[in-house]
């Protein structure tokens, strides 16, 4: 109770006031001191600048694996017949040794490899250039009518330069093939109504070019490509690892089917981006299509040898 | 001139050179002060008796920043009780604020386009630029708490009492300017904390009949905040808050020049106040003795501020704000918890089951009048609470200020204290550490990843060094495949990630729900540049529908990003 009183009833003393006023002040202006000389003698803004360079690199990742992977690649080395390298020295040219990007010399850009990705990445590739891609680069940036921020353009393209360091030269694809679109050319057949059908809701209502390629028609690069689909469930429902991940299918066309309405019940090794993942398909297709789209699609599928 | 001039030469012909300039320096000196000499300056700060007459009183009547305070104190009150110098201390963090602010305001542009590279700029190329935004972050949180000390403190020893009603009332009108700075200034720096903050807070308005569709559209400037919404915040945080703090600031000081400092309460007769006749004996002059107890507590507390700012204290930046992406568990300033919690008091409210029926007749009693429960309890509420507020001193009937007198007010007033303090926990995201209360989580699966992996925030993942993460996939384990020498910290992470896992799987978290039995996961490192890692989270389990799951979320790290 008496120190509870003493403290209610504390007044400094003339003394303690100039001792410790003094010490505020002394500790204010150290303060300030030693944050300038950290600042700019001992260098604290680049570091800052350094961890806020990495983070907006990190940021820049998610976008890229968001927007972009889809075509150029999980290593940016671009897909047969939907977009070219840009993770290459061809591309980016290379800090050692100092290697200029051919890219730049070969459509005349007279700024830099950043300022050229960011523009790209902003407003898309306005006309067909030389090098006939199945589609233009589309616009990302809003003001060009596309999803992203200018932020996040800036963002990406730092994680896209950031290649640079130790840029790629092998695997790379820097133009397309003839006919462009991966893997072997499906052997035409003629498609009758129904395979026509078929064709219109793959490419339509069933959304599937998003993700799968059959050359010359769609060029998706995430799930299997399509182009001798037929042929491969052929061999796939006799073998031995697709019987036992559950698979029940015994013909060309329930194989195609449980794919479709069933997606994660084999689950094919080769994705155009290295292993296919479960769950990476569309999983409610049954519910979306209607049966007749879906009878259409698989007539369609069979026709691809 | 020549006349001036003349003037100047006579009195150096008369006195000599020296003496001239000691006199016309001394003179200027004088005219700065409003009356007084350095001598009686130097004898301020030491604390000497002052001569007769007194030249001290002069800077309060004939100067202009001593006039807004009283020449004299009551000794009573010149000690740590009654004050505890609060009010002096929410002027000092007032003016802190301005200075620090004017400094960030100089690299601030208040644009989309621009605010958050601005900020990164503040922090990587502007000299003491982190420490200012880190003196004004803190110096508002601190701002916040000594301002409603300040008035505990008022309404404990009950100084709002006749004839301080209005100083009360100019009181609460600066708590609320208070509130409103600090919240405006929340949206300025344009990441995912200011942005989602913000956005649930004006979504309020958005509530409130008739009009909230315009009131939420006149604040945001659009449906959703954005450009306008940041130049309008922006303005309510530099000019519009401010100023009415300024002018409410002039009228609480100047009503304490009129009314003197309340005496403790029992020094009084009831109903008496006698804080401006103060005998002789008891005055103690502002000058010396409170100045200089103002300059050691601004030179203290502006030390204490400085030194933390420097050290410990980092502001929050997130990352760029991104309409798309509300991240988990998004909060509002602390200080506003008891709001979030007022408005999930339907799911807070210490009802059982049994007791559970008096909420739902209420609800639907308010439904017929056309009242959801979002617009009774942070539309209605609020304003309520507000408005008794400003009401305490016109509606208390109780003439005494004595504590004995006032055990009413006093149990009322902790009741309300308790029950902000109750509403405060409820509104924690995440709920109360221990016992879970407020606690609005989702699916287990998703929570596990979310405690290294946050959508913003700190993570324990990202602060892993660099060089330990080691490319590679590693399942789940109590004692995963990763050297403890080479990489200790990846280590513990790893095995943390799956004590988690296996603890969620034992114990329901406070909605009941548990991970599943068998699910089981792994931790993946891709390095995909040079200075670039992939984490990745994957947690396989079977869902309620007897269906597969695959959950995974990732961060991506670079070596430079320092979050540790």
């Amino acid at each position: 109770m008496n120190l509870f009183y003493k403290i209610i009833t504390f007044k400094p003393s003339f003394g303690l006031r100039i001792v410790s006023g003094l010490v505020g002040i002394v500790l204010c202006l150290a303060t300030c001191g030693i944050v300038g000389l950290t600042d700019m003698v001992a260098a604290q803004l680049k570091t800052n600048d350094d961890a806020f360079e990495g983070r907006l690199i990190e940021a820049g990742a998610r976008v890229y694996f968001e927007q972009c992977a889809r075509c150029h690649g999980l290593q940016g080395k671009g897909n047969d017949g939907a977009a070219p390298a840009i993770s290459s020295v061809a591309f980016l040219g290379a800090k050692t040794p100092p290697t200029p990007s051919q890219r730049l010399k070969d459509i005349g850009w007279s700024g830099s490899i950043e300022s050229y990705i960011e523009a790209v990445t902003a407003s898309g590739i306005p006309i067909k250039s030389s090098q006939v891609w199945e589609q233009n680069h589309p616009p990302f940036a809003q003001r060009f009518g596309g999803p992203l921020r200018d932020d996040q353009i800036k963002n990406v393209t730092k994680f896209v330069a950031n290649w640079k360091q130790k840029p790629y030269t092998d695997g790379v694809i820097e133009a397309p093939k003839p006919g462009a679109g991966s893997g072997p050319q499906p052997t035409p057949i003629p498609l009758g109504p129904k395979e026509n059908a078929g064709l219109e809701v793959f490419k339509g209502a069933g959304g599937c070019t998003a993700c799968h390629a059959i050359r010359g028609i769609a060029t998706g690069a995430v799930g299997p490509t399509m182009n001798k689909i037929a042929a491969t469930a052929e061999k796939r429902v006799t073998q031995a690892d697709y019987k036992a991940a559950g698979g029940k299918a015994t013909d060309v066309a329930s194989y195609l089917r449980e794919s479709i309405v069933s997606p994660n019940t084999y689950i094919v090794p080769d994705c155009p981006q290295g292993a296919c993942a479960s769950g990476v398909m569309t999983q409610n297709l049954q519910q979306t299509l209607k049966p007749e789209e879906l009878e259409n699609l698989i007539a369609y599928l069979m026709t691809l040898r | 001139m020549a006349i001036i001039g003349q003037k100047l030469v006579n009195q150096i012909r008369e006195t000599g050179l020296k003496a001239t300039v000691a006199q016309r320096t001394d003179d200027a000196f004088t005219r700065f002060t409003a009356g007084l000499t350095w001598d009686d300056v130097r004898g301020i700060l030491r604390g000497d008796p002052p001569a007769k007459p007194n030249p001290r009183v002069k800077p309060h009547t004939e100067g202009f920043w001593f006039h807004i305070r009283p020449t004299f104190y009551h000794e009573a009150v010149t000690t740590l009780y009654p004050t505890f110098r609060l009010g002096y201390l929410s002027a000092l963090f007032f003016l802190i604020e301005t200075i620090t602010g004017m400094f960030l305001m100089i690299f601030y542009t208040p644009s989309p386009e621009r605010a958050f590279a601005n900020m990164i700029d503040i922090l990587t190329n502007v000299p003491f630029g982190s420490f200012m935004r880190d003196l004004h972050r803190l110096g508002a949180e601190v701002m916040v708490v000594v301002v409603t000390l300040h008035m505990w403190r008022t309404f404990i020893t009950a100084s709002y009492k006749k004839p301080r009603q209005f100083t009360w009332f100019t009181g609460v009108v600066l708590l609320i300017v208070t509130m409103f700075l600090s919240f405006s200034g929340y949206l300025l720096p344009w990441d995912q904390l200011a942005f989602w903050a913000v956005t649930i807070g004006t979504s309020m308005a958005d509530a409130a009949p008739l009009v909230g569709r315009e009131v939420n559209l006149l604040l945001r400037g659009a449906p959703d905040i954005g450009a306008g919404g940041l130049l309008r915040f922006y303005l309510f945080h530099v000019l519009l808050f401010p100023a009415i703090g300024l002018v409410f600031l002039g009228v609480h000081y100047y009503k304490v020049v009129r009314w003197g400092l309340s005496l403790p309460p029992e020094m009084e007769a009831i109903g008496e106040d006698t804080a401006r006749k103060v005998d002789q004996t008891k005055r103690v002059m502002f000058m010396p003795d409170i100045l200089t107890n103002e300059i050691m507590y601004a030179a203290v507390a502006t030390a204490i501020l400085a030194v933390a700012s420097a050290t410990f204290y980092n502001a929050p930046l997130e990352t760029h704000s991104n309409p798309q992406v509300t991240p988990l568990h998004t909060v509002a300033p602390w200080y506003f918890y008891w709001l979030q919690g007022l408005i999930k008091i339907p799911h807070i409210l210490p009802l059982g089951e049994s007791l559970s029926f008096i909420n739902k007749p209420v609800d639907e009693v308010f439904a017929l009048v056309g009242l959801t429960p979002k617009m009774l309890w942070g539309i209605i509420v609020p304003p309520i609470i507000i408005v008794l507020l400003f009401a305490i001193p016109y509606i208390d009937p109780n003439p005494s200020r004595r504590y004995k007198d006032r055990k009413v007010a006093l149990s009322l007033a902790v009741i309300f204290e308790l029950l902000i303090l109750y509403l405060s926990l409820g509104g924690i995201a995440t709920g109360v550490p221990g016992t879970g209360f407020g606690y609005v989580g989702g699916n287990p699966v998703v929570e596990v990843a979310q405690e290294f992996i946050p959508d913003e925030g700190e993570s324990e993942v990202k602060a892993i060094p660099f060089d330990q993460l080691i490319v590679g996939k590693y399942p789940l384990a109590n004692d995963p495949a990763i050297d403890d020498h080479k990489a200790p910290k990846f280590r513990e992470i790893v095995r943390a990630i799956y004590a988690d896992m296996e603890h969620r799987k034992h114990v329901a978290d406070p909605l009941g729900k548990k991970m599943p039995e068998e699910a089981e996961g792994d931790v993946t490192v891709r390095l995909l540049q040079e200075d670039l890692k992939e984490f990745v989270i994957t947690i396989r389990y079977i869902d309620e529908n007897q269906a597969p799951q695959t959950f995974s979320k990732n961060a991506y790290i670079h070596k430079n990003s320092d979050y540790h």
